[in-house]
Order: C-alpha cells, then sequence, then structure tokens
C-alpha cells in the first residue's frame, strides 16, 4: 500500500569545502574570508612522498571539486527540499510556556527520530507527522539526560522506509560557517507543508552555560552558537546543516543564558551525538535525569516573599505544603501581577510547582528585572500572570 | 612528458615518472581552487555592488506611514507614479481618513485613505503633491521558492527621523503558508515566511527579491517569550494576492473577502474531499456533493485542507472562480461566484486598538510610540475635498471617480443616452448550427416581451408575478431587461450604481472593469474592457438558489440611431454553455410604441 511512498537516503554529503565556495549559494555577510582547508591539505600532499596514493587522492578531489561546482549550480531549492524530507513534526501535550509541539529528525529509514529530551517526549503520547503528510504514533527508544537526547522510533507498517540524514556524514565545521536551520517552529507548517528554514551562521563554539527554570543544561562538551535565532518555541530537535545540507547539529532548546539572561540559540553538534544516537539504537541505557537535591538549593525566604513581592503565603505546616497565597500586600509586586489571596501557584515558567518550598526555591533561580510567568489556579480555571523579580 | 618541465626546478629531483603526474595534476588541483576562490570572491563582490545599486533603485518608492499628527504608524510601498501606496490596514485603520507620509528624500507628504481590505491586512493611501513619485515595480509571488534570498524595507521602531527606511537581509523559509485569524478577523493565506528581521514599524514595508523586484507586504510575525521583535518568523502578504484587490481598492472600497459555501477536509489518504455543501449554491447546482474528491480551485492543484483555505483567501469576494472535482462519474470543471466573508459596513475596529496599554496580541508589529493628546486637526480643504465617508465604502471619493468614468464613457457613446424610455425590436437567430432558433425580443420600459420560434414570454417591470424565462435562453428577457436600463441612461433606472473593482472575467479570460448596479432584487455586475466604453459582458444575480443570467456582448454597432452588440452571447444555467445569437436587426421605438404588446 504504500510501496509508491519509499524513499531512499539522501546521500548529498561532501567532504569539507572551502568555506568561500559555500556562500557562492547565498552570498551572506562574512563569507569572503579565505577557506584554510585547501592550501593546509595541499601542504601536506605536496610534503609527502610520491606514491600511488596521492595520485587517487587527488584524482578523487578533482572529481569532488567538479561535482561540488555542479553542486554549486545545483538549486538551492532542491538542497533545502531534500532536508525539508527528513524533518518529523511533533505532537504531544503542553501548557503554560510549554509548547505542545516540536521537531524531530529522522536518522534512520526505518523511522528512527531524535530530538531533544523535553517535556514533550515525557508526554506519553507522542505523534509524527512525516514531511509527506503521514501520522504516526511514537515510542520513545532511549533517552540520554547527559546530551539532553531522546531517540524516538515511529511505528511504522512493515516496508515503510524515510528519507533521512545520514550519520555516517556528519561533520564538524568552524565558526564562520554559513548554515540553515530546518524546524516546524511556531508550528507554522502543518500536514505535508515543509517547515520552515531559516539561515545564519555559527558564530562560535564553546560548552553552554544555560537554564531554563531550574533546569541546567547538562552537556559539557562545547555547542554551536548561531548567530540566527534558530530556537524557537518548537524548534528543538531541528536539523542544523550547512549550505550544502550537510548535517551538523541538532537544535536545541529555548533557553537562556546563565550569566547574561539573554536567549541563546544553539546545536549540538551531530559528531557529538552520534556515538550517543548509535549506542540508543543498540538498545544501550544511559542514566535517567538527575535528581535536583533540594538540600543547598537556594531560597527566597517567607520574610523576603512578604517584604520584597508583598506575597504571603500559607504556613509551610506540612510536609509538602501547597503554594497557596494567603495574602497580597497592597500596592507590591504581586498586586500589581492582580495575584489575590487563595491563588494556587502551578507552575513557574514551565517548571511544575509541588509545595511552597519548591515555589521559594524557583523564585531563587531568577534575577531582578526578570519577568517570569506564573500558572496559578483560581476558581477551578488555570491562568498566566506575569511577575516581575524585585 | 612535456608537461613535466612546467613544473619548478627545485620540485623536479629525478624522482619516477609517476612523481611528475603526481605533481602536474597537484598543480591543476591548485590552479582549479585559486580560480574557484577567485571567482567565488569575484561574485560576492559582484553580487554585493549589484544589491547596493538595486537598494539604491527601489529606496525611494518606500513609504513612512504616520497619523496626522506625524506620530506612531508603520511602512508603505509606492505603487504609481500617481503617489498609490499600499500599507496593512492595522497600519492606517489607527490613523483615520489623512496620514503624512515620509519618503527616503526626507520629506513629509499628505496622504489620503484610498481603500481597504480588512480580512487581508492591506490598505491603499494616496500620497498628495506630486505626479512623479518613484514607485516599486511588482514581481510573481508564485515563482518564489524556499531559500531565495529577500530584503525587507520599512522603518523598524521608526528609527529613521529623515524616513530613510531600514534594510533587513534574509532568506525565504517558506511559501504558501496559511496563518489563522488569531483574536481578530485578519487572515493570513498563502503568504510567504521569512527570516529577515521584521520588527515593529515594519508593518505594511514592501518585501523585495534580490533583484528589486516586490513580491510581498510584511505584516505579521511570530512572537512568543521573547516580546515584541523579531523571531526569526515573520509573514508576507504575498503580491500576486494584493495585485487581484488594487482594482477594487483603488475603488474606495471595504474589499471583502469571499466564501465557497461547501467545506473541504483532508481525508487520510491525502486527499482533499468535500465535506458539506450549502444547497444553495452555486457549487451544489454543479453537482458538488460531499465526499467527492476536489482536485483543483482557481487552477491550482490541492493536495490538502489548506491549500484550498490558502487560494480562498487571496480572492476579493465575488469573484467567479474554476473548480475541478472527481466523482463516479468523472471528472467535472465549473466555476462558482464566491459570497463575501463578512460584508464590513464600516472599517471594522481591531481588537488591540481598543487596549490602553501595548496590544497584549503580539502577532501585528505596530510602530507605537506612546499616548498621543489630541489636537485638533489640521486638514487642508485641498486634502479633505478628496474623502467622502459613505456606509460600505471606504472613501466614496473614489468610487465616484470611478464609476463616472465609466457611466461617461458610456454615455458618450450611446446616443439614446438619458432617454429615460426608449424601447427596441431586436430580431435574432442562433448562431451556431443545430436546431434553428429564431426570435423577436421587445425591450420597453414596462418590460421584455420575447417570441422564440414564434412562442411567446413576457416579463414585466411592473407585475412580480409575470417573470417568465425560456427554457432554451434562460435569463435572457432579465438580462436584456437590465441592459435596457443601463443603456437609458435613466438616472432612476437602478437603486444603486458603483465601481466595484477590476475582475479576471470567465468565460472571456481577460481583466476588466466591473460596474455594479442595483434594482430590486437584482444585481448586475457589468464588465468593462479598457478598449470599449461598452460592456463585454454582464451577470445578473436575480433570486438565490437560482443561476445568474450571463451575457456576453460582442460586436457593438450603431443600428438605426441606437448602439447594439451584433452578438449576443448567453451562458446558460448548470452546464455554463456558451450560446452566442446573432442580432439581425435593431429598431428604436419612441416611448408611446413601447405600450405594444408582443405577438
Amino acid at each position: 500500500m504504500n510501496m509508491r511512498r519509499i524513499s531512499t537516503r539522501t546521500n548529498t554529503v561532501r567532504h569539507q569545502l572551502p568555506v568561500r565556495r559555500q556562500c557562492s549559494i547565498f552570498g551572506w555577510p562574512g563569507l569572503e574570508g579565505e577557506g584554510p582547508q585547501p592550501r593546509g591539505f595541499l601542504r601536506s600532499a605536496q610534503s609527502s612522498p610520491g606514491h600511488p596514493f596521492v595520485l587517487i587522492i587527488t584524482l578523487f578531489l578533482v572529481s569532488d571539486i567538479c561535482q561540488a561546482a555542479q553542486a554549486d549550480f545545483q538549486s538551492t531549492a532542491d538542497i533545502l527540499k531534500s532536508r525539508q524530507q527528513t524533518i518529523v513534526k511533533l505532537f504531544g501535550a503542553g501548557g503554560g510556556n510549554l509548547d505542545s509541539y516540536g521537531t524531530g529528525t529522522l536518522v534512520s529509514a526505518e523511522g528512527h527520530v531524535v530530538t531533544v529530551w523535553n517535556h514533550l517526549v515525557g508526554t506519553g503520547y507522542l505523534t509524527a507527522i512525516t514531511a509527506d503528510g503521514r501520522k504516526f504514533a511514537v515510542d520513545v527508544v532511549g533517552t540520554s539526560a547527559e546530551h539532553d537526547l531522546a531517540l524516538l522510533k515511529l511505528r511504522t507498517a512493515p516496508g515503510d522506509l524515510f528519507a533521512c540524514i545520514d550519520l555516517s556524514k556528519v561533520i564538524d565545521t568552524d565558526p564562520g560557517t554559513p548554515v540553515l536551520a530546518f524546524s516546524n517552529m511556531f508550528h507554522v507548517a502543518t500536514g505535508n507543508e515543509p517547515v520552515s528554514v531559516v539561515h545564519g551562521v555559527i558564530a562560535a563554539r564553546i560548552p553552554l552555560e544555560a537554564t531554563q527554570g531550574r533546569w541546567k543544561f547538562p552537556l559539557k562538551s562545547p555547542v554551536w552558537l548561531i548567530d540566527a535565532i534558530t530556537n524557537n518555541s518548537g524548534a528543538a530537535g531541528g536539523l542544523l546543516t550547512d549550505t550544502k545540507g550537510t548535517p551538523i547539529g541538532l537544535i536545541g532548546r529555548e533557553i537562556r543564558h546563565a550569566a547574561s539572561r539573554t536567549w541563546v540559540n544553539y546545536a549540538i553538534p551531530l559528531t557529538t551525538l552520534k556515538p550517543v544516537i548509535e549506542a540508543l539504537m543498540s538498545g544501550k541505557k544511559f542514566d535517567s535525569r538527575p535528581k535536583d537535591s533540594e538540600a543547598n538549593t537556594p531560597m527566597i525566604s517567607d520574610q523576603e516573599l512578604t517584604a520584597q513581592f508583598g506575597l504571603t503565603m500559607l504556613p509551610n505546616v506540612l510536609e509538602r505544603t501547597p503554594a497557596w497565597i494567603d495574602a497580597v500586600t497592597k500596592g507590591s509586586i504581586a498586586a500589581k501581577a492582580e495575584l489575590r489571596r487563595g491563588d494556587l501557584i502551578v507552575m513557574v515558567d514551565d517548571a511544575v510547582i509541588t509545595s511552597v518550598t519548591d515555589f521559594q526555591q524557583q523564585l531563587a533561580r531568577f534575577r531582578s528585572g526578570d519577568r517570569v510567568s506564573l500558572t496559578i489556579n483560581r476558581e477551578q480555571q488555570l491562568l498566566p500572570v506575569e511577575l516581575l523579580i524585585p | 612528458m612535456k608537461g613535466t618541465n612546467r613544473i619548478p626546478a627545485q620540485v623536479m629531483s629525478g624522482r619516477s615518472v609517476l612523481r611528475g603526474w603526481t605533481y602536474l595534476l597537484l598543480a591543476i588541483l591548485a590552479m582549479l581552487f585559486s580560480i574557484n576562490s577567485a571567482n567565488a570572491q569575484q561574485t560576492v563582490l559582484e553580487r554585493e555592488a549589484a544589491r547596493v545599486e538595486t537598494l539604491r533603485r527601489i529606496t525611494p518608492s518606500i513609504v513612512c506611514v504616520m497619523d496626522p499628527k506625524g506620530q506612531g504608524g508603520g511602512s508603505g510601498v509606492l505603487i504609481s507614479a500617481d503617489g498609490y501606496a499600499i500599507s496593512n490596514y492595522h497600519v492606517t485603520s489607527g490613523a483615520g481618513a489623512f496620514m503624512k507620509c515620509g519618503l527616503s528624500d526626507g520629506k513629509l507628504y499628505d496622504a489620503v485613505i484610498v481603500g481597504i481590505d480588512p480580512t487581508g491586512d492591506i490598505a491603499l493611501i494616496q500620497l498628495q503633491g506630486r505626479t512623479d513619485f518613484s514607485f516599486a515595480i511588482p514581481g510573481d509571488s508564485d515563482q518564489v521558492q524556499v531559500g531565495q534570498e529577500v530584503m525587507a524595507l520599512g522603518n523598524p521602531f521608526l528609527l529613521a527621523s529623515d524616513f530613510t527606511p531600514t534594510v533587513t537581509y534574509g532568506i525565504v523559509s517558506g511559501v504558501r503558508r496559511y496563518q489563522y485569524p488569531a483574536n481578530t478577523f485578519l487572515e493570513y493565506t498563502d503568504c510567504i515566511q521569512i527570516d529577515a528581521s521584521i520588527n515593529p514599524g515594519n508593518s505594511g514595508g514592501p518585501l523585495f527579491d534580490i533583484e528589486g523586484r516586490w513580491i510581498g507586504i510584511n505584516g505579521r510575525a511570530s512572537f512568543e517569550k521573547r516580546g515584541r521583535v523579531n523571531s526569526g518568523a515573520a509573514y508576507s502578504i504575498s503580491i500576486n494576492q494584493i495585485q487581484k484587490f488594487i482594482g477594487h481598492l483603488k475603488c474606495g472600497l471595504i474589499v471583502d473577502h469571499g466564501v465557497a459555501d461547501f467545506t473541504v477536509e483532508t481525508s487520510d489518504n491525502g486527499e482533499v474531499r468535500v465535506a458539506q455543501v450549502s444547497a444553495l449554491s452555486d457549487a451544489y447546482r454543479r453537482g458538488l456533493r460531499p465526499g467527492v474528491q476536489l482536485l483543483s480551485f482557481a487552477d491550482r492543484l490541492l493536495t490538502s485542507a489548506n491549500d484550498f483555505q490558502n487560494v480562498l483567501g487571496i480572492f476579493p469576494d465575488g469573484t467567479r472562480l474554476p473548480l475541478t472535482w472527481r466523482d463516479t462519474d468523472g471528472l467535472h470543471n465549473a466555476t462558482i461566484r464566491l459570497r463575501p466573508l463578512h460584508a464590513f459596513q464600516k472599517a471594522p475596529e481591531l481588537p488591540e486598538e481598543r487596549q490602553q496599554k501595548p496590544p497584549q496580541d503580539p502577532e501585528h508589529p505596530e510602530g507605537e510610540e506612546g499616548e498621543t493628546d489630541k489636537k485638533p486637526d489640521q486638514i487642508p480643504d485641498s486634502l479633505k475635498s478628496l474623502f467622502v465617508a459613505r456606509d460600505g465604502f471606504c472613501n466614496y471619493h473614489f468610487n465616484e471617480l470611478h464609476r463616472l468614468r465609466i457611466v461617461n464613457a458610456l454615455k458618450e457613446r450611446v446616443a439614446t443616452f438619458g432617454d429615460p424610455a426608449p424601447a427596441w425590436v431586436i430580431t435574432f437567430a442562433n448562431a451556431e448550427s443545430g436546431p434553428r432558433l429564431t426570435g423577436e425580443l421587445t425591450i420597453a420600459a414596462t418590460g421584455v416581451g420575447m417570441s422564440l420560434n414564434n412562442k411567446p414570454f413576457l416579463q414585466s417591470t411592473v407585475d412580480p408575478q409575470l417573470q417568465e424565462e425560456s427554457p432554451q435562453l434562460p435569463g435572457l428577457l432579465i438580462a436584456m431587461n437590465q441592459l435596457r436600463r443601463l443603456l437609458s441612461g435613466d438616472a432612476a433606472a437602478f437603486t444603486e450604481q458603483l465601481a466595484a473593482g477590476r475582475t479576471f472575467q470567465l468565460p472571456l479570460k481577460r481583466e476588466v472593469d466591473v460596474l455594479l448596479t442595483r434594482e430590486g432584487v437584482r444585481t448586475c455586475r457589468w464588465y468593462f474592457d479598457e478598449a470599449s466604453a461598452l460592456p463585454v459582458g454582464v451577470d445578473v444575480e436575480y433570486a438565490q438558489g437560482i443561476d445568474e443570467a450571463r451575457l456576453l456582448f460582442a460586436d457593438w454597432e450603431d443600428r438605426n440611431g441606437a448602439v447594439f452588440p451584433g452578438r449576443v452571447g448567453l451562458i446558460s444555467g448548470v452546464r455554463e454553455e456558451l450560446r452566442w445569437l446573432n442580432i439581425d436587426s435593431v429598431t428604436v421605438r419612441n416611448s408611446s410604441a413601447s405600450e405594444e404588446k408582443n405577438p
């Protein structure tokens, strides 16, 4: 039944090419710089003794260049289309600041999909829509908290095959490389519509110190920072490629830098993720998400809460006293946010609040001047409230 | 081994032949790289120079649109030398009838609102004071591809006090996007998604391709957690949609979008299926039923319900569009007319306008720069005369201009124009082969009579019970009655006459001006092409659930003091067959003669 839908891997991937050649497709700024690779390669080739091996390599390279030159004239639209085919639209459950949609990238013809291990993966009834508009139920094969990665598998019918990125062809690259980011940000595309693509340049390769509410970005090895807004709502799990469509990274979360509190646009290098993905595919289990230790977690004290926020909470008498508001001081920040006595705080940003202590710890993660979105339960209705941190 | 002596001597140190070949190849390789890099460098510089030149050329067409006090507002783009400019409805809606517009020459121009398309978020204004404005040259947005380079021009954050526009660069992130009317009536269909920075104040500004062709109007962006600034996902209304509305907008109308009177859904196997059909619709009468597969709409293939919405959204209300579907009997082609979506009588208010603080719904970037204390407007009289408020119109002044242009040309051409009671007796015969049809029509003020192959049919303008039509030539009598009214030039013949924009007429397949007349329940759309002052066709709506009477007119000529078409084409009924009648003779009678009855 699905025979006509069989698609093949699209291996248009090439070896590293001079950066300047890539710019001739788009010509966006900052690309005129010299690409160091060819010269370096030539030098090393010349210093090595003459050998048939060199000849073969050389012939290979010449043919490669010819192909690459052709690829330059090959329409950009074709490259984009072939990559858009490898992206799936994910749907699960959301709420508050949490989106109910996301993005995944197909890494096997049999329907393995990688995405970021965010709230969406944990919702239990994840579905995916492939580029041709077909809808699939999704199973979580494995996760790695350390890499913020989840491997999913589409529940396919026998014989279903998908266009996917070729993990054996992922490459490393350098800052200055023009890149394309493919994702279903803002859920713009529905059904069989192609996902969004934005362009940018790799700005840096750095270890990322960033937080999302109480959650800290776990990966210690460097990530790509991108100079364009790639990490939008629903973009996590999308694909970062160079302008030839060569896969180089997995788009990360919407997240703020720990020090500057500014939004960062990053992608995790696929060269870092490749062994993890392969391990997950072979059935290896990684450690589950580390538990936050509550002992040393800083928190806003009751006194600070009343004095600075104008919030008095119900006394913390139980082991897990819910975060009920007992009183709101007139003219205070809490009053300006239109919080009221009797409101139950259920979320701070996208973290679910389980107790009043939890709430006080969550607030401590923000800095003065931040705007925090709270979700409160008032008379059986969930309401969003914005609170300014004093 | 001739080639080897080109290799530098220090390299040739008596090694093998193979070694020589290797170096030769390496040299070629190095050459290839250097040629390639030189070319790339050259290309980049050339492209940059071309871009700079393009921007220099298109910049004078960019408009900074502000309210009369010169505060707040957005952007726009000039589309003709006489000062017509396109902006967003959500930019002009707060300004009222008059605006101040800044151009890159640093000067401020008065402007008046002309027409609005609230659903499509488009407004047409006219800048005053010059007849030699620079203007943008439109491209074809159907050719726009994902990945292609684009430039957005406008006045984000109202940065330039001398009105020099800001340029932002990006690529096309998606085409044919559908954006729901989020909390408002503004609906973006078939739009272009871009990653160029679009910020408050960019609204209404143009999107250009890298060659400087105008391909869209930037009006909307996705914002979420990061506040009302660019997030890398903005939406541009396609030029091809705007082009379909400009003729309407120039007529001072509140232009509406349409509905098709049926709904569609995407089936599990990726087909577009009809869900529900109104039994009173054109589509139903032509055989469209729930469950059939819709293949194309307005000549575009459909693969999803969104595709259908996208096509529907780019046409003004009243447009006639072709439809193709498949059922158990095979393929069917038909045309249907779009019905009004909102039928606004007044310019609708946007929800966010009513809010005191800056909009909570951040979907629409506007440059709002704080509260403005109301000073009495100081509008010069010359400008005031360009605006006439009237229910159902954005600016009636412009409708009057276009209506008079059509009617005055008609008046000059038709000798009997202004005579309230001419009567014609017309003999005709069918032009095509087949059963012979001959007839005589008497068209008078009190009614239309026809003898067709000696069978009488009579329509009275005074007796609503007497409304016969021949089943062989359905709609002919009612349409002829309306034609007499039009050609008589009798001011009382119609309760309403207005210029209704331009449309792509079917089956003529050409752009025509539309004059709309109303008389009782009868609404006529008269089609005029630029070559002639006389109509090339008319569609008469006269009852809900009954097909329009549709005529084409050809070979207009003067006959015995009357101007009348030499041939009349009748598009009859649900099968939409076109049949031509040759008009053999025309006799004009005076008023008293019109009392005579038909045989």
